[in-house]
């Protein structure tokens, strides 16, 4: 119980002190609202192949910002290149308004997908390596701290051997943010999690967006990306396909709209509707482009007793489905 | 960015000597390799000096019997007796021996038999200058030619005395100098593929230079081979001090052995260690990097496996030779050292060669590990090797 409450204690302080930074260093380099990452005409290519074409996005402070594409559409490259990992062939990667450059790497916090952790050390010592090398020289309390917040902190001197694949999987989450980064790279946050464990993840990465982090989140659960994105950029075979608010790429990749009902009685023709599939006491009506939902609502509840209607706008998994399919 | 290369230095440190692998091969050599390598020189010792007893049968009728030599009337009863272990050995001579020197040595082999050369020699020149007519001193030294002293004289011309045992220090210092980089190069590898194996790779590059991160490898596992070298000297310093072989080592150029030591231990280190890294940064497996290894570790035991030779002649062509190519360097211009005078200019020469040696090596393998270690799922091919150094 005491644990808890010095660990609430202890992540106030970082939360307020973490906001200062951040306010700070945004403040400084690129101000409230300007983009944090600017890509700008990326291309690379290993031989013969283009794994990314020409690809520029910008990603703005404090948001998540989903990178989503089908297995093999350049994700992991674009990231590695972002990070410095890799080098691109042309283009260019800005962060808070400047080159990248090494220093840089010590405000990213970054989970890869294929996930390891040194097996044959304490979790502790596992962690205390990682914040090192990202320039934090005395660790302790932060691992406290997030270990208590995953719910492992009795589990910090065991050897990461012993510990389960679930719970290894958080501890590389934690080395990812020990360091209090400005920006999150997290590829497949949620993969082989429970749904207890799906929960604490989402939840963490909803706090630090509170706290001003700005997150990219790369993944193929397209339910997620939906519930939590500002803003997505979806990429096929290197190239960029969907890019914006949410709102905004289903309003521009549905032609019409669709409106749904269930209702008893005799479906008839109505004014502003083009298409019809009836099913009896339900139906999916395609309205003319410039229908206003509301008068083609009012015809029906003098035709029919309606039990249920709504807007039908795509799914991103059905998005995500039909744009890889096309391409 | 320093910082970081010395975490990676320190992290890599600690987790080698931690190892038991580590510990037992502080251990290990003394306890092992001192006591098989004193024995061994008993056993043959005793094989050279155990009692012989060799027959003949004599066709040209010259040859009378002594004390170790027994007559057979014929091939026959000669090979019965040897089998009977009545005999160790026995030699027939021809009736054209005389024009032809030729005999023919009859034995029954054995782990530490050998022909008895040496004395078969002694038994025919004592026969041959029996009826000669040639007189005592004369036959002595046509038994005996040459007594040689050998005298080495150090710089300033003062004689240099060294007794037998000096052999064994060549031998020691490169086994125990290529054991030491061997290992911690091996080490190194391990390193690299292991955490290619585990997936921690990227976490890393994603704090760290790929530069850094090689650096900083490269730097945790030679201090590890450094102390492993530091402790083995140490150890063996004490031991030679607190035993009677004090007097025979007291005045053999030890120091000269220990200061040049560290500098080719250091760069010989370098160079296993930054070959080492061009071959694990690319493997999927520990296998498919100590196949891609296996040519380097063949060149570091080449000078162990010519040991015979560079002690035979240790200002030879071959010597000289494998004392300026680079992984050989390390291991034969210890050996020589300590058998003969070897010329300043020619431990700078050596010295000068490893170290560009070094420095291709370093670069090579920093671009090879940055553009390889992300690999996965590929075997490590020569012709891939320019594609690595473009990208």
């Amino acid at each position: 119980m005491s644990d808890n409450t010095n660990n609430n204690r202890m992540f106030t302080i970082w939360q307020t002190a973490a906001a200062i930074t951040v306010g700070a260093q945004i403040e400084k380099t690129e101000g409230a609202d300007g983009p944090v990452l600017d890509v700008a005409h990326l291309t690379k290519s290993f031989g013969t192949k283009t794994i990314l074409d020409d690809l520029s996005f910008h990603i703005k402070s404090g948001e998540i910002f989903g990178l989503l594409g089908p297995n093999g559409a350049g994700k992991t490259t674009m990231i590695r290149i972002i990070l410095d990992i890799i080098k691109s062939d042309n283009g260019s990667v800005k962060m808070f308004g400047k080159l990248f450059d090494e220093a840089f790497k010590e405000r990213i916090g970054y989970l890869p997908e294929e996930r390891g952790l040194y097996q044959k050390i304490t979790v502790f010592e596992c962690l205390k390596y990682f914040a090192n090398l990202k320039n934090l020289k005395n660790p302790g309390d932060r691992i406290d701290f997030w270990l208590g917040k995953v719910g492992l902190i009795d589990h910090k001197k065991s050897r990461v051997s012993e510990l389960s694949k679930g719970m290894q999987q958080k501890i590389q989450l934690v080395a990812a943010f020990i360091h209090d980064p400005d920006i999150l790279i997290l590829d497949e946050p949620f993969s082989g999690l429970d749904p207890v464990n799906t929960k604490i993840v989402k939840d963490i990465m909803l706090d630090l967006k509170r706290d001003g982090k700005t997150i990219i989140l790369s993944t193929h659960q397209m339910d997620q990306a939906e519930r939590m994105c500002d803003r997505i950029l979806m990429i096929n075979h290197g190239k960029k396909v969907l890019y914006g608010t949410l709102d905004q790429i289903k309003a521009d990749y549905r032609e019409s709209p669709v409106m749904v009902v269930e209702y008893e009685g005799d479906l008839k023709s109505i004014d502003g509707v083009t298409g019809m599939e009836d099913y009896g006491r339900y139906a999916e009506l395609g309205l003319e482009m410039g229908t206003d939902p509301q008068d083609v609502l009012k015809n029906l509840m003098e035709s029919v007793k309606l039990r249920r209607f709504e807007m039908k706008s795509p799914s991103l998994n059905e998005i995500f489905i039909e744009v890889v399919n096309d391409a | 960015m320093m910082h970081k290369t010395l975490v990676v230095a320190k992290h890599e440190f600690l987790a080698t000597v931690k190892t038991k692998g580590f510990i037992l091969s502080l251990i290990l050599p003394f306890v092992i390799l001192l006591p098989v390598m004193f024995t061994s020189g008993y056993v043959m010792q005793i094989a050279t000096q155990s009692p012989q007893n060799i027959g003949f049968v004599d066709e040209t009728g010259i040859l009378q019997p002594d004390g170790v030599f027994t007559r057979f009337e014929d091939v026959g009863d000669a090979k019965n007796a040897l089998l009977n272990d009545e005999i160790n050995s026995f030699l027939t001579i021809p009736p054209d021996y005389l024009e032809t020197g030729r005999v023919v040595m009859y034995g029954t082999g054995g782990f530490f038999s050998s022909a008895p050369t040496g004395l078969v020699e002694a038994f025919m020149i004592n026969n041959l200058l029996r009826d000669s007519g040639v007189d005592e001193a004369m036959g002595d030294r046509i038994r005996c030619p040459v007594e040689v002293e050998q005298i080495t004289l150090d710089e300033s011309g003062e004689v240099e005395e060294k007794q037998e045992v000096r052999f064994l220090i060549p031998y020691v210092v490169a086994i125990l100098m290529m054991l030491s980089i061997m290992t911690t190069s091996g080490y190194l590898m391990q390193g690299i593929v292991a955490e290619k194996e585990n997936k921690t790779v990227e976490i890393l590059l994603s704090s760290l230079s790929p530069e850094e991160l090689l650096t900083g490898k490269l730097i945790g596992f030679g201090s590890a081979g450094l102390l492993q070298m530091c402790v083995w000297i140490c150890s063996g310093t004490l031991m030679i001090s607190l035993t009677s072989l004090t007097a025979v080592f007291q005045e053999i150029q030890i120091s000269l052995i220990m200061i040049l030591a560290i500098p080719y231990f250091i760069l010989g280190y370098l160079l296993f260690a930054g070959s080492m890294a061009c071959v694990a940064a690319p493997a999927s497996t520990m296998k498919d990097a100590q196949q891609g290894a296996m040519i380097f570790t063949m060149l570091g035991i080449l000078p162990i496996m010519l040991l015979g030779v560079i002690i035979a002649a240790p200002d030879s062509v071959v010597a000289r030779v494998l004392t300026y190519i680079p992984y050989t360097a390390p291991a034969t211009t210890l050996m020589r050292i300590t058998l003969t005078s070897v010329s300043v200019y020619e431990i700078a020469a050596s010295l000068l060669i490893l170290t560009v040696s070094v420095i291709v090596v370093i670069k090579l393998s920093a671009r090879i590990f940055r553009s390889a270690i992300l690999m996965s799922g590929k075997k490590i091919r020569i012709r891939d090797i320019p594609g690595y150094l473009k990208r």
